[in-house]
């Protein structure tokens, strides 16, 4: 089952086109990635799922539901971290918490285990003065445990990993994967690492258009063949090679990048005839950087 | 519900707005039969003063009356500070996004108006009736409140002045994107509601008109000509939150 499904979105912000035709669907229980550039419109369509924006054309899903603008009862199936979350100042993270609790309705007794589970899952149990005095880092992870608090089916974060250290973001980012059991997991990232470590799917969002969806490693098949690296023993044959062979990329001293694989016989019998000594002939598998600046045309 | 009116508990008490109300409302009911009890004293010390450019100070006796009389001149004041105070508190939510959280957690954007303004509305009503309670009780200890006809009509009118003006200020608060634009509207509406009451045909049925209360106490007019003002600032009142509910519905968090 889809647990989100967004069917040609639109979205204008006076003569400004956002979002054209954004078609994409979550399945239930994975990660799925939202890549883009920053501006890219993650945020907006995001925030639309949510019924915090209303949409311009187009319909979205949560958990077989339509989202409506304003009250949408959809959010009882969601927990939401905004990319910079923002707190009461005046409570400490248990009373918030607890706050998020009562308002999704949940009885004491879990309210309170809950609590104490997540406040140590994200490392904050032992902090018990006002939310005040807060870091961004700090608020990122009281983030993190409100939106899970109420057990949603989807959880939804916008660039969750921007604000922590490495610890943070490994900690993070396996709070997330191991979300994935109970819930659906949507979220915003231009850190593609995070992409490829914990992610099941991803959508490429360029220009307020998806560029590249799929499950990660059929994008991966599917996109742009696999390189291969030539390194030369002797730096001055890599200037001959290039000479014959016009199509190859340098890529510094003794080192040549051929993209257009299914040519590599052809420079293997030149190697065998010049008797030209090579260091390594290594084929190299597409990032997803690689994908990425392909498909954003840089 | 019951959580935001939990939360909106803390917002006044930890932030100090309570505190600072508190001490306001009860320093203007101090200040109103202090101010005068003291005027015989001020004007004794000032007459020697006062003889050298010719006036002459004979015996002044003050009651109950004078200290009404100074109630209605610092009431609009503590209501000031009353709406200057809480001009903040959609709005800072607005700014610091704190309300996302709360809506995606699926609470009726509804109860949210109603908890805000709810908290409004009860501490508008405490505070004014701290303020009249201990103005009542020290002028009952130093002079005689019977003097003073219709009072609790009266107090009544000036409280529902005070309703109004904060249905203007949630009404506003739900509007605007910061709190100046909610000062500038409701402080616009409500002078605007004044300047109106400058058409005699029109004052009669204008809320500003609660705000006379002078005349009720003194016994110059009565209250069947109040009804009319307070027909309209309970009417608006209801208007102004039935007209916040509906466009916080639609209100980009």
């Amino acid at each position: 089952m889809e647990m989100l499904v967004l069917s040609h979105v639109e979205k204008h912000f006076g003569e400004k086109q956002v979002l054209k035709d954004v078609t994409f669907s979550v399945p239930e229980h994975s990660v799925f990635g939202f890549a883009g550039q920053n501006g890219a419109g993650k945020t907006t369509a995001m925030k639309m799922v949510l019924g915090l924006l209303p949409a311009g054309g187009g319909e979205i899903f949560v958990n077989g539901m339509q989202v409506r603008y304003g009250n949408t009862p959809t959010n009882r199936f969601v927990g939401y971290l905004p990319d910079v979350p923002e707190f009461y100042s005046y409570m400490t993270p248990a009373e918030y918490l607890c706050f998020c609790g009562e308002i999704a309705g949940m009885p004491a007794k879990e309210i309170k285990n809950r609590c104490e589970e997540l406040l140590c899952l994200v490392g904050l149990e032992k902090e018990h003065h006002r939310i005040k005095g807060f870091s961004r880092g700090m608020k990122q992870r009281l983030g993190v445990a409100q939106a899970l608090f109420s057990r949603p089916k989807l959880i939804i974060c916008d660039e969750p990993t921007s604000a922590l250290d490495p610890a943070g973001r490994k900690e993070l980012l396996d709070v997330l994967v191991s979300s994935k059991e109970q819930a659906t997991v949507l979220f915003s990232t231009h850190i593609l690492s995070d992409v490829e470590r914990i992610c099941d799917e991803i959508a490429v969002l360029h220009e307020g258009k998806i560029v590249l969806q799929g499950a990660l490693e059929e994008v991966r098949k599917e996109r742009k063949a696999a390189a291969t690296e030539l390194e030369t023993e002797r730096a001055e044959d890599a200037g001959k090679l290039l000479s014959a062979f016009p199509f190859l990329k340098a890529q510094g001293r003794g080192r040549l990048l051929l993209e257009e694989t299914e040519r590599l016989p052809e420079i293997l019998h030149f190697l065998a005839d010049a008797d030209m000594p090579m260091l390594r002939i290594e084929r190299r598998e597409a990032t997803l950087e690689d994908l990425y600046m392909e498909v954003v045309g840089k | 519900m019951k959580a935001f009116l939990k939360k909106e508990w803390m917002e006044w008490s930890r932030t100090g707005r309570l505190l600072i109300l508190l001490l306001v409302f009860a320093l203007f009911g101090i200040m109103n039969p202090a101010l005068a009890k003291f005027t015989p004293w001020l004007m004794e010390t000032m007459s020697d003063s006062l003889s050298d450019t010719g006036l002459v100070v004979t015996k002044t006796t003050v009651d109950a009356m004078d200290s009404w009389i100074q109630f209605y001149k610092n009431i609009p004041m503590a209501l000031t500070v009353f709406v200057l105070i809480c001009s903040g508190g959609f709005t800072l939510e607005y700014e610091k996004g704190t309300l996302i959280p709360v809506v995606t957690k699926g609470l009726p954007r509804r109860k949210i108006v109603a908890s805000k303004a709810l908290f409004l509305f009860g501490f508008w009503t405490v505070f004014y009736f701290l303020c009249a309670g201990i103005t009542y009780g020290y002028n009952a200890y130093f002079w005689d409140n019977r003097v003073a006809e219709n009072l609790i009509f009266a107090m009544a009118c000036t409280w529902l002045f005070g309703v109004w003006v904060i249905a203007l200020l949630v009404f506003f608060s739900v509007a605007a994107k910061n709190s100046p634009q909610v000062l500038l509207g409701t402080g616009g509406a409500a002078t605007g509601v004044y300047l109106l009451g400058m058409f005699p045909k029109l004052a009669p049925v204008l809320p500003a008109k609660l705000m006379e209360g002078l005349p009720l106490l003194q016994g110059g007019t009565g209250r069947e000509d109040y009804y009319a003002s307070m027909a309209a600032a309970g009417g608006l009142s209801i208007l102004c939150m039935v007209l916040a509910m509906v466009c916080f519905d639609w209100k980009r968090l």
